[in-house]
């Protein structure tokens, strides 16, 4: 896959490099509003990160003048503004998703696998890893053509880890993306590990292999 | 007590002092005039009886008539002088006894001495003095009831500026767009005192926003730097030389830059509150939100083993669903925080308001301060933003909120209707 991350600052953009690539994409990287336009206006990308506060220019600017030249990108918005209007005014400008400052990595991953996913499987939207095949979009699991039957947080949890493989997620990453920021969840972070049992043993029942690896009790890898 | 009350009080205390003394003293002058009157007359009666007995040298019969009585008593010593007084006599003519003045002297003739005592009724000259003073005095009172009267109009037209300045001031809110209003007041005094109240509310107005704009770009700002200690967190994550050591350290680091983006989302959420800016109304369910909310809390609900017991009418309102569903969020999560192992919730909604019960420490919590921001109890290691967020959630959807403590439980309740009487109590009046 081959990204854009357009953000100013430079160590922030530095770790979605490094995360990113190592999932085996191919990364560019603008720091302005000029150098972002010019590579946009050169290349086409899979998927383009918009950080909406550029030193010499609106993001949403940007946005504007990819929709006008009919970019096929898909656009996530990555903004440290968290206000209803600013949403709405980046979604209704043709921004596939929005994420608020500050974010985990494996959360951004989801989001922009979520957006490829949508724009290159016309609705289809399936994922496979070894013997586990995941639907999207009817939230369906199968082992080996079995179905299994997930409760939806544990749907969410497994197809967050499926597309973060082979990376360490923390108990709080995950945390923040199956309750979301609004619940005051500080000391709860132990509960992913219930679900993690439970999917575990649900995985595992269904003749699948055991994929899921705790990390010192800091997080857990899918490998 | 009320201006127009205190000012009344000491008028009317004032002006009967100075009805009496004026009173008194004008009934001592009338009368001092009207008793010199009688004595010259009575010199007049005496003359008369002079000339009787000088020219006749007898001593005239006793006579009645008139309302005088004369009287003489023979004496040895001629005493000359006159004497006048005040005294009480028989009026033979109306047979009753009246006040009256008499004079006392002495007459002489064909070497005889005689006392002479005239004396004269004194009933008609006091109905006169009474009179006088009525025609007098009444005027003076019915002029000081109009004065009372007039006080009493003119101080509340007069006052009515100020009473409106006193009402837009007591309605003022900070955080309400509504600017202080003017009031057109021909008392210079009056406007003065609006213009000082206007430019006040006007400073602390600009001084308020730009604490809230502070906040708020500060709040913003940090999101950045949060988002770069994140992403490095999740980088060193995924080092595979990572120890013990280090996946602890990396947890606690973890904890503290969650701990701090929620304090600045609930910093933001505050001021955006405050601002106004999440506004947009619809229908919500509320009893639907509940068992949504409960089961999204379900986790945490298990993993202490709290009993939820729920009683749920049927409720819903015109209101903000975000703001309620942070509302909802925040009355559970404290529920759930605040608890023991094994605890129980209770949550009761009605059409009028919802109710939650939760049992944790036995001991009530200062109710004037665990709205304010950044309380919180010693062992909470939340933000302390909970219930100030909640508050200004309440202020602005217009809800009624307090909090108890009894059996052991503590119990928030939110009115979706709070009396409409509380408000009108507050209204003013001065006069």
């Amino acid at each position: 896959m081959k990204l854009l991350i357009i953000e100013d600052e430079e160590s922030l953009s530095r770790s979605i490099l490094q995360y990113l690539t190592a999932e085996g994409n191919i990364c560019d990287i603008a720091a302005t509003f000029d150098q972002a336009s010019e590579k946009t206006g050169m290349y086409d990308y899979d998927c383009v990160l918009l950080d909406l506060g550029l030193p010499d220019g609106e993001g949403l600017e940007l946005l504007r003048q990819m929709k006008k030249s009919k970019k096929p990108d898909g656009v996530l918005i990555i903004s440290a503004r968290d206000s209803i209007e600013q949403r709405v005014q980046g979604l209704s400008l043709g921004a596939d998703d929005y994420l608020v400052k500050p974010f985990h990595l494996s959360e951004l991953n989801a989001r922009i696998m979520a957006i490829v996913r949508r724009r290159n499987f016309n609705g289809s939207d399936q994922l496979e890893f070894n013997e586990i095949e995941i639907d999207v979009n009817s939230k369906e699991v199968k082992i080996l053509g079995v179905q299994v039957y997930l409760t939806k947080k544990e749907f969410d949890i497994l197809l967050y880890f499926v597309t973060n493989k082979s990376k360490v997620i923390s108990k709080s990453a995950a945390a923040v993306h199956i309750w979301g920021e609004d619940a005051d969840m500080a000391d709860s972070f132990d509960f992913i590990y219930t679900h993690i049992k439970n999917i575990r043993k649900k995985l595992t029942d269904a003749g699948c292999k055991d994929y899921f690896h705790s990390v010192y009790g800091i997080g857990y890898k899918f490998q | 007590m009320k201006l127009l009350t205190s000012y009344n009080r000491m008028l009317l205390l004032v002006s009967a002092l100075g009805l009496i003394c004026i009173g008194f003293l004008f009934y001592r002058t009338l009368s001092f005039y009207l008793n010199k009157q009688i004595d010259s007359n009575l010199v007049e009666e005496l003359m008369e009886v002079n000339d009787f007995t000088h020219s006749r040298n007898i001593v005239p019969a006793h006579e009645q008539f008139k309302d005088l009585v004369i009287e003489y008593k023979k004496t040895r010593h001629a005493d000359t002088g006159r004497k006048f007084a005040d005294t009480v006599f028989y009026n033979p003519k109306k047979k009753v006894r009246e006040a009256a003045r008499y004079l006392k002297t002495g007459v002489s003739f064909n070497d005889s001495n005689y006392q002479v005592q005239i004396f004269t009724s004194k009933v008609e000259w006091d109905d006169q003095i009474k009179s006088i003073f009525m025609v007098i005095i009444s005027p003076v009172l019915l002029l000081l009831a109009v004065l009372l009267l007039v006080n009493r109009f003119m101080t509340r037209r007069l006052w009515r500026p100020f009473r409106q300045i006193l009402e837009s001031l007591k309605t003022f809110n900070l955080n309400q767009d509504k600017s202080f209003e003017v009031i057109d007041s021909p008392v210079l005094e009056f406007r003065e005192l609006n213009q000082a109240i206007l430019d006040i509310s006007l400073r602390i107005r600009s001084d308020f926003k730009e604490v809230k704009l502070f906040t708020e770009n500060a709040s913003h700002e940090m999101m950045t730097p949060l988002a770069v200690i994140n992403s490095k967190l999740d980088t060193m994550l995924q080092s595979d030389r990572l120890g013990k050591e280090e996946s602890e350290t990396l947890a606690d680091l973890y904890k503290a830059t969650s701990r701090l983006t929620k304090l600045n989302q609930n910093l933001l959420l505050l001021v955006k509150i405050d601002n106004n800016l999440i506004n947009e109304q619809e229908v919500v369910d509320i009893s639907t939100l509940l068992v949504e909310r409960i089961s999204y809390f379900q986790e945490l609900i298990q993993k202490r083993s709290l009993s939820v017991i729920s009683t749920l009418n049927p409720a819903s309102l015109n209101t903000n669903r975000y703001l309620l569903e942070i509302l909802i969020n925040n009355l559970l999560s404290n529920a759930i925080r605040h608890n023991h192992e094994h605890g129980h919730i209770e949550i009761i909604l009605s059409g009028d308001g919802m109710t939650f019960r939760n049992t944790g420490i036995a001991k009530a919590l200062d109710e004037h301060k665990i709205f304010d921001r950044f309380y919180k109890d010693s062992g909470s290691d939340g933000t302390g933003l909970g219930l100030a967020i909640l508050k200004q959630i309440c202020v602005r959807l217009h809800f009624g909120y307090n909090y108890m403590y009894n059996d052991g439980q503590h119990c928030f309740k939110v009115d979706f209707k709070p009396c409409a009487a509380l408000t009108q109590k507050n209204q003013i009046n001065i006069f």
